[in-house]
């Protein structure tokens, strides 16, 4: 069991989301940056979907009332006893030991996994936070939480090699998937769109990010569509021209037109931004979207195998450029 | 017109079977949406119908957009079922505490209450959708002559199952939330229940009555509901 001594910022309880209930208006919810919370997850052993702690720019502290092992997601200083330990590296905590995690010093969204993972009572199959239903509740000083079983023995002392580990940039290019209403837009508008600066504003959170800049225009069609459903990272444009990026806990469905939707690997970039940094979009076609969603994946696997030490990682050098790649290890007979 | 696919994203693809709200083609959208559901490909996240369009939730890594619009094409033939006509009675007690606005909706409409409950309970109202905030459904089929324009100021606190006007829309509030709605009266069903699958007690595709009751009758399905009476 663990107990949250100080808890300074929103923190929640999240898994990978809420799925196949949307139908009957149940938001997906779910973690900020899929990949930083999956990272961690695989640095304690723990499968994808495992729930685990994010938190918004201020980590909190932590008492361990058992033995666990942990790591931290984040661009983050972390004390463990008042000793500096490493983000992205997996730690054993005895009973008593008292984890503090500052400031995150780039990002907006920081995790903490627990080997075996944080036990919850799932709602409609799903551990994530969704504040607005009641669905768990935000967390705070004096929580205990309980961990889900797990053998810790090996699972501490794993790192991140350094070329994996997420880096949260103040600007961004993001991929976007033109459409599905695009008629709603003015050639002008969409050039707009995919031309200028945009800035997060504070009017941001697990719902959607609102973005400040140059004004898209919409055509005679108008702001306004038939209400339809919102897939992650979907690009809302109300009547006041400025785009809002439906988030995490955005509602199933809504009634402005969508200019285009974030590709999913660039989410988490679009996530981690803070209010004041700036997003540029790019147009990228669907099947290029989909090839780097699917290169992605198989790293993120690959990543997993070699943490839990059942993939070798070396550098090659290719066309003078140096990559990691990663072979199966044998097992011996 | 033939319905359009477009990708809404790399995971998920949108069918748009028209552009006017009608339930004929709503009826198409539900067709179309269970039986993709129904036939559960391995690809398949999750099946999301709205008023003129199904989204279609899927695994890229599985298939491809141009696979995907392939292998859904054959779903597109599925025709509404004629007999399934799915009524939900909604038991509302109107007005009092429980539906404080009922007096203004009234008065705005130069009704009566008694007039207000009576074409507010007339009607067959057709689920569209359900969205927006858990339970939500967007109904069909409200009487244009008890419209009525929103609160100028939100209440901070709706209680779950008030039931509501606003403009030319009629619902509840499935969970207790914010809202500037209208409040003409109360049911006492837990309309929508996390721990309970599905969730909601109704679905898009069904038909809702709002049934009047007394305050008794209120106090006796709520017990049976929610447990103590609060």
């Amino acid at each position: 069991m663990i107990e949250l001594v100080n808890v300074p910022s929103l923190t929640t309880i999240q898994d990978l989301g809420r799925y196949s209930y949307q139908s009957f208006g149940v938001p997906v919810s779910g973690v900020m940056d899929e990949v930083s919370a999956r990272l961690a997850n695989y640095l304690v052993g723990n499968e994808d979907n495992t729930p685990l702690l994010e938190f918004v720019l201020h980590g909190p502290t932590i008492k361990f009332h058992s033995s666990a092992v942990f790591a931290i997601g984040g661009d983050v200083e972390v004390k463990l006893n008042g000793q500096p330990v490493e983000a992205w590296k997996s730690y054993w905590a005895k009973r008593g030991d008292i984890l503090e995690i500052g400031i995150l010093k780039s990002g907006m969204y920081g995790y903490i996994a627990f080997a075996g993972g944080i036990a919850c009572e799932p709602i409609l199959g799903s551990c994530s936070t969704y504040l607005r239903a009641n669905f768990g509740k935000p967390l705070s000083s004096g929580d205990k939480l309980k961990l889900g079983y797990a053998i810790l023995t090996g699972k501490e002392g794993k790192q991140l090699p350094k070329e994996f580990v997420p880096k949260y940039e103040k600007e961004n290019t993001v991929r976007v998937i033109l459409g599905p209403q695009e008629e709603h837009f003015t050639k002008r508008g969409i050039e707009t769109f995919l031309t200028s600066e945009y800035t997060v504003t504070s009017e941001s959170d697990r719902m959607g990010y609102r973005l400040e800049g140059p004004k898209i225009e919409h055509s005679d069609k108008g702001a306004d569509i038939i209400t339809d459903a919102i897939p992650p990272g979907s690009i809302q444009v109300p009547k006041n021209g400025k785009p809002i990026i439906m988030l995490a806990d955005r509602q199933t469905t809504g009634g402005y037109a969508k200019i285009g939707v974030v590709a999913r690997v660039d989410i988490p970039k679009v996530a981690q931004k803070r209010p004041g940094e700036r997003i540029r979009f790019k147009a990228i076609s669907i099947e290029k979207a989909q090839e780097t969603l699917i290169r992605q994946e198989k790293l993120m696997k690959a990543i997993k195998f070699f943490l839990r030490g059942e993939m070798r990682a070396y550098k090659v050098k290719t066309f003078g450029e140096e990559i990691i790649a990663f072979t199966k290890i044998e097992k011996k007979k | 017109m033939l319905p359009k696919f477009k990708p809404a994203g790399d995971s998920a693809i949108a069918i748009i079977f028209g552009s006017e709200i009608s339930e004929e083609i709503n009826k198409k959208v539900h067709a179309v949406a269970e039986t993709i559901e129904h036939a559960s490909p391995e690809w398949l996240v999750e099946v999301v119908p709205t008023y003129t369009s199904v989204y279609v939730y899927y695994n890229p890594i599985k298939i491809s957009y141009s696979e995907i619009v392939a292998a859904l094409k054959p779903f597109l033939s599925a025709e509404p079922k004629k007999e399934e006509k799915r009524i939900v009675k909604i038991p509302v007690v109107y007005g009092g505490d429980f539906g404080p606005d009922i007096e203004f909706v009234a008065q705005y409409n130069n009704l009566t209450i008694d007039e207000v409950v009576e074409i507010h309970s007339k009607p067959l109202y057709r689920v569209y959708m359900l969205g927006f905030l858990p339970g939500f459904a967007y109904l069909g089929g409200m009487n244009e002559r008890i419209a009525t324009p929103r609160l100028e100021k939100p209440r901070l606190k709706v209680p779950a199952g008030s039931v509501g006007i606003a403009g030319r829309q009629t619902g509840w509030y499935a969970i207790e939330s914010p809202g500037g709605w209208r409040l003409i009266g109360r049911t006492p069903l837990k309309t929508f229940d996390p721990t309970k699958s599905p969730p909601s007690i109704v679905k898009a595709g069904d038909y809702v009555k709002f049934v009047p009751i007394g305050e008794e009758k209120f106090w006796e399905i709520y017990k049976q509901e929610w447990g103590e009476e609060q």
